[in-house]
């Protein structure tokens, strides 16, 4: 294939390909409209090259479909991550990396003209002061280079702090990096740090392991930042259909970012943050999220997290309030029946389970669920996993309590066997 | 400031590799390549380190055909400002304590005390986590962490004492093979086989946090142990098959929920519905199984037999329980 490159310089193009065989599987090149065939084959030719192991394929009329199939509770390292170590880069780039370290090793600072210079005499290596002069300052914003003006001059030294040297310094750093690079706040930094040091995760396997999360992790710095310095953050927005077409430009959004919501059973992460175009809270699926951009400080920002604080301890989940959809919402009570005594585990289920629900004894082997939350519908999900046990609910909204009885009735026909029963 | 940047890249750590050694030859390139890159690698990175037309000049060719870097020292492993800030936010973590001691968790915060955590614990939320999560705080706990944690690592023969899930007392001699945590439950687990006269008598998980006495007999366990056939021992015998509707938005929700599993999807072109046959940890059955339920009637599980009839039992009981009136 003429052309091609393992490296990439547009991560999210690889992130929208990466979760549609991730998430999806079974596509064939056909559901690909948005994209030439090339483009196609290039992009299904690096996450294999990236991921080769848990590539699966199957043949069908339509085509060759492509899926990624990972038990991720079973692997030591997120396979996704090399999705980030493929940034594509000139010669220029690695020859002025290698050799700036290489001058700047002894540890004393110089000029840019002396490092040019060197260079130049050293190692016949000749850059024009521009060029050295950029890159050092990209090197001072990663950290890697120092920077210290005396008088006028600006001096360059490189920073102190070796990997190997905090490995063998800080005794359990090594493990504890081979168990935190795995987990989903951003696991990839500390995975970058053992890779540094010849080092692989040889201890840990996580279970409800959502690997994919690592693709959204590309935003989580720009978020955090203005979280940390109270900003307003711009960002696009695709619906779900959308997002997997990006030629579409998707909706702007300008908010206040609050926090970032975790889903440890159903795989999502959100950005919590208010709006002001509309005067209120809601949550953004980052997954669903694109190009995040720093804005302003905002200066109301205190204000707006007290008022946050206060809601937050009043979401199930995620959601805000769907009082546009659900109409009034009022206390809901969900009544569970529990043989204590044989099962005590359901009990123990509850207890832990209920978030900021309350819980209390009702009757024998009656245990009430008190749920004083904005979007009822967000714990019919969980509810539904008592399937079996639910005597009663009340409150909440009229809707949400009507889906309930109907879900059961199509499931019953669904299981009973004695009618079809098709789902629209 | 972005991981997204070769300097983490895979192409400069195995230049970075390579240029540790004043010399080189072109085998050794090639094979670090193809262990250390990408599965194409090696098609695309040689010719980028060994002098030619598309060389990065990274190397020269000595007399001898060799290769020389053209730096005079080894490059240095410098921790970017990103990575610090990672570090420094990790200290935040309560289990960092399984790992470090209170002093060595000072130092390194004292090596890091100019650099601002790249987050804290409050710019995130965990909406669905368990609340009877481990303990990390726990003195008796971080000892028997530690312990489990250096008996996976010497595969030593560990005799616990622990309270099963059903709250009965287990003791035993046991190896461990792999440590694991769950975000969900927000617990440590330890894989193992229970040994009797040294011989695997059968697979288990050990829950950290249940385990009231541990310690090292002194010996280890040197029969060669693979974690497939650790893993297979538990696998089901047949996979969960799952028809997923496309009504509210299922397709999506489900195939994001269950993300995790081993799983082989097959669409149906003329109505859109997935099936999908997830292979998962017999043991873990039930939490499958309520997850499935959880879903209602967007998805349905088409077999194995057993599942089927699982669901179908508690569907009915939870129809007589509505029919009753009451619900």
């Amino acid at each position: 294939m003429a052309g091609f490159s393992e490296l990439i310089k547009n991560f999210d193009k690889t992130r929208d390909y990466v979760r549609d065989f991730f998430i999806y599987g079974c596509k064939v090149r056909s559901d690909f409209d948005r994209k030439s065939i090339r483009t196609y084959g290039d992009e299904k030719r690096r996450v294999e090259s990236w991921i080769g192991d848990y590539m699966r394929y199957d043949d069908s009329v339509r085509g060759r479909s492509v899926s990624i199939s990972v038990d991720s509770g079973h692997i030591p390292e997120n396979p996704l991550y090399n999705a980030y170590y493929s940034r594509s880069f000139t010669d220029n780039d690695i020859r002025l990396h290698f050799l700036i370290m290489d001058v700047l090793q002894d540890g004393e600072s110089r000029t840019l003209k002396d490092i040019t210079d060197i260079l130049n005499n050293e190692y016949a290596q000749f850059f024009d002061e521009q060029t050295v002069r950029n890159k050092l300052k990209e090197y001072v914003e990663e950290g890697i280079v120092l920077s210290e003006k005396q008088g006028k001059t600006l001096y360059y030294s490189l920073s102190a702090d070796r990997a190997d040297e905090y490995l063998s310094e800080f005794r359990g750093l090594d493990d504890a990096l081979k168990f935190f690079s795995e987990t989903n706040d951003l696991g990839i930094i500390g995975n970058s740090i053992l890779k540094m040091c010849g080092l692989e995760n040889d201890l840990f396997f996580i279970k409800h392991n959502y690997i994919i999360h690592t693709l959204e992790d590309i935003l989580l710095p720009e978020i955090l930042d203005g979280i940390n310095e109270k900003r307003f953050i711009s960002f696009r927005t695709f619906s779900a259909k959308k997002v997997r077409d990006s030629s579409q430009p998707g909706s702007e959004n300008q908010v206040i970012p609050m926090k970032v919501l975790i889903s440890v059973q159903t795989g999502r992460r959100y950005l919590a943050a208010f709006i002001p175009a509309v005067n209120r809270f809601s949550a953004f699926r980052l997954d669903y999220m694109k190009t995040v951009k720093k804005g302003d400080i905002c200066e109301d920002y205190d204000e707006v997290k007290a008022k946050f604080d206060r809601n937050i301890s009043r979401c199930f989940g995620v959601s805000f309030g769907m009082r546009h959809d659900t109409g009034a919402v009022t206390t809901m009570k969900i009544t569970f029946y529990v043989d204590e005594e044989n099962e005590p585990y359901v009990l123990e289920r509850l207890e832990r389970e209920k978030r900021c629900c309350t819980l209390e004894k009702t009757g024998d082997h009656l245990y009430t669920l008190t749920a004083d939350v904005f979007d009822p519908n967000e714990i019919m999900h969980w509810a539904k996993t008592f399937i079996g046990r639910i005597v009663r609910i009340e409150g909440g909204a009229d809707s949400v309590r009507e889906r309930f009885r109907s879900d059961i009735a199509r499931m019953k026909r669904m299981y009973g066997g004695d009618e079809d029963e098709h789902i629209q | 400031m972005n991981i997204f940047s070769e300097i983490y890249g895979t192409y400069f750590r195995i230049a970075a590799k390579l240029l540790e050694n004043e010399v080189t030859d072109e085998k050794t390139v090639r094979e670090t390549v193809q262990r250390e890159g990408f599965r194409d690698s090696v098609l695309f990175l040689p010719q980028k380190l060994i002098p030619g037309s598309e060389d990065w000049g990274l190397f020269s060719r000595g007399t001898e055909g060799e290769l020389r870097r053209i730096t005079k020292n080894a490059p240095v492993k410098v921790l970017t400002k990103l990575q610090k800030m990672w570090l420094k936010a990790k200290l935040s973590d309560p289990r960092i304590r399984l790992f470090m001691d209170d002093e060595t968790i000072a130092g390194l915060n004292g090596k890091l005390a100019d650099v601002s955590p790249l987050y804290t614990p409050s710019h995130f939320r965990v909406t669905d986590r368990y609340a009877d999560s481990d303990d990390y705080l726990n003195e008796r706990y971080i000892s028997n962490f530690r312990n489990a944690l250096k008996a996976v690592k010497r595969r030593s023969i560990m005799y616990i004492e622990f309270i099963s899930g059903h709250g009965n007392r287990v003791s035993g001699k046991f190896v461990l093979l792999k440590m694991e945590y769950s975000p969900k439950n927000d617990k440590f687990r330890a894989y193992c086989y229970l040994l009797r006269n040294d011989k695997i008598k059968s697979s288990g998980l050990i829950n950290i946090g249940r385990i009231t006495h541990i310690v090292d007999t002194g010996r280890i366990f040197r029969t060669p142990v693979s974690l497939d056939d650790y893993f297979s021992s538990r696998k089901c015998s047949s996979p969960a098959v799952i028809r997923v509707t496309t009504s509210r938005n299922g397709v999506e929700r489900f195939m994001l929920e269950f993300a995790s599993y081993e799983k082989h999807t097959v669409r149906d072109l003329e109505t859109g519905e997935y099936t999908v046959e997830l292979w998962y940890d017999r043991y873990d059955e039930t939490e499958l199984l309520i997850r499935l339920l959880s879903f209602g009637p967007v998805i349905e599980i088409m077999g194995p037999p057993h599942l089927r009839e699982q669901a179908k039992q508690r569907i009915f009981r939870q129809a007589e329980l509505l029919d009753s009136g009451e619900g």
